[in-house]
Formats: structure tokens, sequence, C-alpha cells
């Protein structure tokens, strides 16, 4: 027996070193399937010492941010070797919420500025997870207080302090409504410009069959999760999800044109104007409509317009097709709604162990030049300038410049409204769509959202969510029929019992003082 | 043989169909991607596409089987596969043999120990940590290490020990063959089937994980194909909209690219299966028979 055990206790070292023997062959082995680093990090003549790599960590993107073209530009231009990892697509949160809390030493993290992750990043601050970042910025960031705007500085901070480089959004009037131009060639009609003209132009769509469907016609679609239709909101005062209303912030339930909006949709749906399936379409449902022929309207992104106009003259060759300006309502009132805010926030966890460095680079990102290149490239390789307009170079712009977006830690505010209008450009189409609604309509019908630079409520950001999709299927039930307009007090109280109240009083207590 | 009746055949018949027809509705959404995937864009944005192509195309599944990061992406999935099943599958045999021996001592406590695995855990961020320390963040051991015994697996391999009659071994002991003897050359040998079956369970184990390489790999170039194409499908999501700028709008991979991922991805086991099959379903049956 005893030699029996002697055995055994061989064979489990042998089994042992079987197993630490394959671990130390295969952490040689596996970087042959990683693709090769960037090898012109070897020629870079410039840098005279060896400055310390950093570690950040971004936002998913398609390509891989180390081998990605801009990565290798910025590592010449700032002579920081930089390792980029990215956030999964789905659920970042979750992932980020781990990586802070095990201290993972990240010199610099990029997230979204959307609520959800602005919360994020003020519970991080206000636990005390991230560096501030005032001092450094004072010694090494001189490109940071000249170019990013202060207004989006003064937003970003937590408390009074400041702890991440706020990326500002560029304010982009997004979505409208897009109409069949040779239905209403058909009908004799002008594009609407009231909400009148919009319901006799629907009408005749409905009645006279200008796309030859018979009674399948479809005057206008939209997809079920816009429960308020971007354009026709405007036409009533709401097209943000909180509108001043006599000096108060009012969320769109609480807004007295609440029930002529309500009145006016359900009273399209009545009338078989409006999709019959809209609470039940999704977006892709929406777009089938449209493109198959089926739809003389639908609610739309500018930047799905060169899709969709492929697929529609594909299917329809004598299709046209254009975005309607913003309708006016009874008193003249109209607008489309622009997002204001945050893009991308950068922060410094207390975890890096070269927070300088990371200080440093982000400031030299922001090098005018170097800025330049790294949002649209080099002139006459990348991009073309004439006349003030940045004009891009295809397909190279497309296939080294696309994901420039996601590099950014903070913008030249002044300049990158104008660079960045060269990503648009890669389709005219693109940019006469994105032209109609932000440049050609009158500025006054450019109507940004006023909450965008609120700085952090934490009342408003818990219910946020919740309480739009809450009013989206209340307002989705008025439009059907399901619920009348009688019970609207009762859902009120609800909403105001649900968080509605509390996220009132914080908005308005911030606008009080923010207007001054 | 007795003959059958028309009413047999008839049954028979409509077996035949019924199983048939169930088969068919099981392969329709796996059409329906596979002709997204190759037809025209513009007609899978018009919602023309059904089971049958439309503008029949192979431009999206070329562009997509020759994007660096699909490549990057299996071929990191099928090194993990094959490390891990060998490894497990070795380390599970080799666990499970001594703990079949009832007789020796103390066994039934080590039994307990592993069982005890199977019940309670350290949960998400213990396990993190745990990687942490151990330097495997970033690295393809952290996908392995974890799952190189499953204690289910190993019972099953366990008990299939213990149903081999007891005399076989006794009579090798008696000609002379050492423990490792035995173990080579009898126990394993006629192993062979249930091994089979946990290396297949082991293998889509491994192929299938997604959510040890979502916390453990943030590098872009080890991320295997499962964590690759979850990023490529949630993209054009509209649920994530809300996050999105107008780039990332612009940026949106179609949905005709998405469904060629989806089909390039799943072409690896497709190959693989069929011959992987025999092998399983021969273990399971030949398991039960012999216990």
């Amino acid at each position: 027996m005893a030699m029996n055990y002697k055995k055994w206790m061989m064979a489990t070292l042998a089994g042992g070193l079987f197993v630490t023997s394959l671990v130390a062959c295969s952490s040689n082995g596996t970087p042959s399937i990683t693709p090769a680093s960037n090898p012109s990090a070897e020629d870079s003549k410039a840098t005279t010492e060896p400055k310390s790599e950093l570690k950040t960590l971004q936002i998913w993107q398609k390509d891989d941010y180390n081998t990605y073209p801009v990565a290798q530009y910025l590592e010449q231009k700032t002579g920081y070797k930089v390792q980029y990892d990215m956030l999964p697509q789905d659920k970042p949160e979750d992932k980020l919420n781990i990586l802070i809390a095990s201290g993972e030493p990240y010199d610099a993290i990029t997230i979204f500025g959307s609520t959800d992750f602005k919360a994020l990043y003020s519970d991080y601050a206000q636990k005390g997870a991230l560096i501030e970042l005032g001092p450094l910025i004072d010694k090494f960031g001189p490109n940071i207080k000249a170019v990013i705007d202060p207004e989006a500085l003064e937003a970003a901070k937590v408390d009074g302090k400041l702890y991440a480089i706020p990326t500002k959004s560029i304010s982009n009037v997004n979505t409208s409504l897009y109409i069949r131009q040779d239905w209403l060639e058909k009908v004799n009609m002008k594009s609407p410009t009231t909400l009148d003209e919009l319901t006799a132009v629907l009408k005749a769509f409905k009645e006279k069959d200008p796309g030859g469907n018979g009674d399948k016609n479809i005057p206008l679609t939209v997809k079920g999760e816009a429960a308020f239709i971007d354009n026709i909101a405007g036409a009533f005062g709401i097209p943000n999800f909180w509108n001043d209303v006599n000096g108060k912030m009012t969320p769109r339930i609480l807004d007295p044109a609440y029930i002529e909006y309500v009145n006016y949709v359900s009273d399209l749906f009545k009338q078989g104007l409006l999709d019959k399936e809209y609470a039940a379409n999704k977006d892709a449902t929406a777009k089938e409509k449209f493109t198959s022929g089926k739809a003389g309207m639908i609610l739309l992104n500018w930047s799905d317009v060169p899709t969709i106009a492929d697929a529609l003259t594909k299917n329809i060759p004598t299709a046209k097709a254009s975005y309607i300006s913003a309708l006016k309502g009874k008193d003249g009132k109209a607008g489309l709604a622009a997002f204001r805010g945050f893009d991308r926030l950068t922060f410094i966890p207390k975890a890096s162990k070269h927070p300088e460095d990371a200080m440093k680079w982000i400031n030299a990102k922001l090098e005018k030049e170097t800025f330049l290149n790294m949002t649209i490239g080099e002139e006459n390789k990348h991009y073309t300038l004439k006349d003030g307009t940045y004009t891009p170079i295809q397909p190279i712009f497309s296939d080294e410049r696309n994901a420039a977006n996601n590099f950014l830690t903070g913008s030249d505010d002044t300049n990158y409204p104008i660079y960045w209008q060269a990503r648009v450009r890669k389709d005219m189409r693109l940019f006469e769509a994105w032209e109609f609604m932000n440049k050609k309509e009158p500025a006054n019908t450019k109507v940004e959202d006023p909450l965008g630079f609120a700085p952090y409520l934490p009342e408003f950001s818990k219910s946020f969510q919740q309480l739009n999709t809450m009013v989206g299927d209340y307002t989705m039930k008025l439009v059907f029929g399901a619920e009348q307009l009688s019970g609207l007090d009762a859902f009120i109280a609800k909403f105001k019992s649900e968080g509605g109240e509390a996220s009132y009083n914080e908005v308005n207590d911030w606008y009080a003082t923010a207007k001054k | 043989m007795h003959k059958k009746t028309i009413r047999d055949r008839s049954l028979d018949l409509f077996i035949y169909l019924f199983l048939l027809l169930m088969g068919v509705v099981t392969l329709l959404p796996i059409a329906t991607v596979l002709s997204k995937a190759v037809s025209d864009e513009s007609a899978v944005i018009s919602g023309k596409v059904g089971i049958f192509p439309v503008g029949f195309q192979l431009q999206t599944m070329k562009y997509v089987i020759s994007s660096s990061q699909f490549i990057t992406s299996i071929g990191i999935s099928i090194l993990v596969m094959i490390v891990g099943t060998v490894l497990a599958i070795a380390l599970t045999a080799l666990t499970a043999y001594p703990l079949s021996k009832r007789y020796l001592p103390g066994i039934s406590f080590i039994m307990l120990l592993f069982v005890f695995t199977m019940l309670f855990n350290g949960g998400i961020i213990p396990n993190y940590l745990l990687m942490k320390e151990l330097h495997l963040i970033n690295s393809l051991w952290s996908l392995i290490l974890p799952a190189l015994i499953s204690v289910f697996n190993m019972l099953v391999i366990k008990s299939y020990y213990e149903s081999l009659p007891e005399s076989l071994e006794e009579s090798a002991k008696i000609d002379g063959a050492s423990n490792f003897t035995i173990l080579f050359r009898i126990v394993i040998p006629l192993s062979g089937p249930v091994l089979a079956t946990i290396a297949l369970f082991y293998a889509v184990y491994y192929w299938n994980d997604y959510f040890n390489p979502m916390l453990y790999i943030n590098d872009a170039g080890l991320k295997p194909l499962q964590l690759y194409l979850r990023d490529i499908v949630m993209d054009a999501d509209s649920s994530s909209a809300l996050n999105k700028s107008a780039d990332d709008m612009m940026n949106a991979s179609p949905e005709g690219v998405r469904s060629a991922t989806v089909i390039a991805s799943i072409i690896p086991m497709l190959l693989v299966y069929p011959y992987l099959q025999k092998h399983f379903v021969k273990g399971v049956l030949i398991g039960s028979v012999k216990g």
C-alpha cells in the first residue's frame, strides 16, 4: 500500500507539472494570434526620452482601437504609447462597475455622456474613485482651458469639483418627417408647413392613392418607440422631454399643450392617416413600409437617409423623397428637438499609475494641428479645404478616420463642429439631409434640450427612463383610444407619486439658479 | 417479421411527415438569417427577404470573413476550445479515477469538498478579484482555467468508472499491472465513449462561453467569437440608441452584415458537429446499456 501512495503522489505532482508547463508554453504561444502591434512605433524619431505607456478604457467600436490608424498617428504625435481596451457593447455599465470596483489601473476612461452614465460618473466621483482634475489641468492642461467650452467644463463638475474632461455633443437636430415628393406631385400639393396642411396632405395620400396601393396606403408611418412624433410635437411647443412653460421646466405630460397634442394625433389615427400598427412598429418595420412604397411619410433620422433612399429607389425607380420643414402650430409655434449635452466624459481613476502623463496626453491631443489631424486627417490626403469647407477624400477618409470620434477625450468646441461636417459630407445625400434640418431651417426652430448641461440630479436621473416609458405608453393608449383624456388627472397623480413630483422640484430648483 | 398493416403504414407516414415538418420549422430562423446574409441590402431593408434570398450576392459574406477582427476572434475561440477541452478532459478523467475507488481513506470527505463547489461559489466580484490577483485579466487562461473541472461532468465519469467490473482490475493487478497501467491501458480505453461525450460537453461550453470573456477580456485582440458576435448584433439595436451620437448612427452595421457575421460564426461548429455527434449518441447509449 505504501508503494501505491507514493505513486499516487507522483501522479498528482506530474499532473500539476503538466498543467503548469502548459501554462508557461501557451503564454508564449498566445501572442501569435493577437494582431501584430503597430510597427510605426519603432521609427518615431521625435521622442527623446521614453514616456510611460498609458492604459485607457474606451467605448466599444467595431475595429480594434490599437490597430486603427488614428492610434498610430496619436502615438507619433504625442509620444505616448497607449494601450486601448474597450467596454463591451452589451451592458457596459456592469463591466465598468467591476473594473472601477477592483481598482484596475487605467490612466483614462472614456464613457458616454448620457444621463445614465453621467449618474455613474457622479457616483464614482462622490465615492472618491476618481482623481480631481482641477490642479492637474492648471499644471498640464493649457489647451484644455483654451479650447473646451467653459460651460461644458462647469456642467461636468460634481459638488463643485471637476473630475472629468467633457466632450461636448455637436448640437444637432436628428429626426424629422420625411415625405415622398413624387406622391406630393401626384396629388398636386406642396410640402406641408402647418399642422392643417399636414392633415390635408395625409388625407390626399389616403384618398387619391398616389402610391397605387389601393386602400393599403399608409399616409404616415412611425415607429412605436416614438410616442411623441418629432416635428408634430414641436408645433405644440413640446419638442423636448422637458420644456419651459412660464419660466418653469415642465415635462410633457404636465404641459398644457399635452392635451392638444394627443387630440391632434388621435384624430389622425381615427381618420386612418396614421399607421394602424403604430404602436407595434419596430424601427425596421416602419422603414420596410416606407421603402417598399406603402407609406407616404416616415419619421426618420437623417443618418438613415442614404440607406433608405437607396432601398426606396431600388424598389420604385421614380420615387423621390425629402424632409418637410418644421410645422407651425396654431399660434405659430414650431420646433425640432436638438441634442445638447455631453457626448463623452473622460476621467482618470484613482487607481491610475500615471495621472500626470494621462493629463499631458489629453492636453496634447487638443493641440490645434493634432486635433485636426486626429479627427479628419491630413489635408489633401484625407480631406480638401476650400472656402472654409472640409470635404473628405474617399475611400481613405472612411477607412482611416471613420471611427475618429471614438478617440476624442475633450474637443475643440469652437472648431470641431466645422471639422465634423466633413464626416457628414462623405455622402452628399447625408449632408443635404443634415443641412436641411440644421442649417436651412430658421434658427429658432432648433430647440436644444434645456436639461443637457444640467448637473447630476439624483432624483431626475433615477426616474428619468422609467417615467419616460410610463408617459410614452400612456400617450400611445390615448392615441389608440384605449384610455380617455378624462383619466388624465389620475395618471398625473400616479406620475407625480412615482418620482415625477420629486424630479420636477429638483429640476426647477436647479433651473431657478441656472437662469440667473 | 410481421407484416405492416395499412394502418401502421399510414401512421408511419404521418409520423415521418410530422417530424419532417418540425425539422423544417426549426430550420426556418436559420434560413432567414442565411438569406439576409446573401441578399441585397436594400431588399433586406424593405423587408422583402423571407426564406429565400432576394438579389443574391456574396459581397457581404466576403466582407465579414475578411474582417481582421472576425478572423482574430474565431482563432481565439478555436484555440480556447481546443486547449480547454484537452486540459479539461484530462484533468476530469484523472480526478474521477481515484474518487471512484471507495476504499481509499478519506475519499468521502474529498468527495464532499467537490460537491460543495457545485452548490456554493464565491460570486462574480470575488472571482474577478481572484483572476486579477493571479494576473489573468486579459489572458486566455482566464477563460480556460475556471472551467477545467466541472464537478457534474466529473461525477458522470466517476460513476462510469464505478460501473466497470472490479474483477477486471483485480485480474490485471494479479498479472502485475501498476495503477498507471490499469488506468491508461484498461480503464481509459474502456471509457472511450463517455470521455468523448464529456469532451463534447466541454468543447461546446468553451465555444459558447460568453460571460467569462465578457468579464475578464478587455483587449480587443483577445476577444473570442461570442463576444464579438454580441457586439455586432447589438450594434444596430435601437434600445441602445439613447447613448448613440450621430456618428455612431452613421457607422452602425447594416442588418445584412450582422446576419452574415452570425452565419460565418456557426460554420466551424457546423463542420465539427456531425463527426462529434456520432460519438455523442453512442456514448450515451453504451453508458446506459452497460450501467
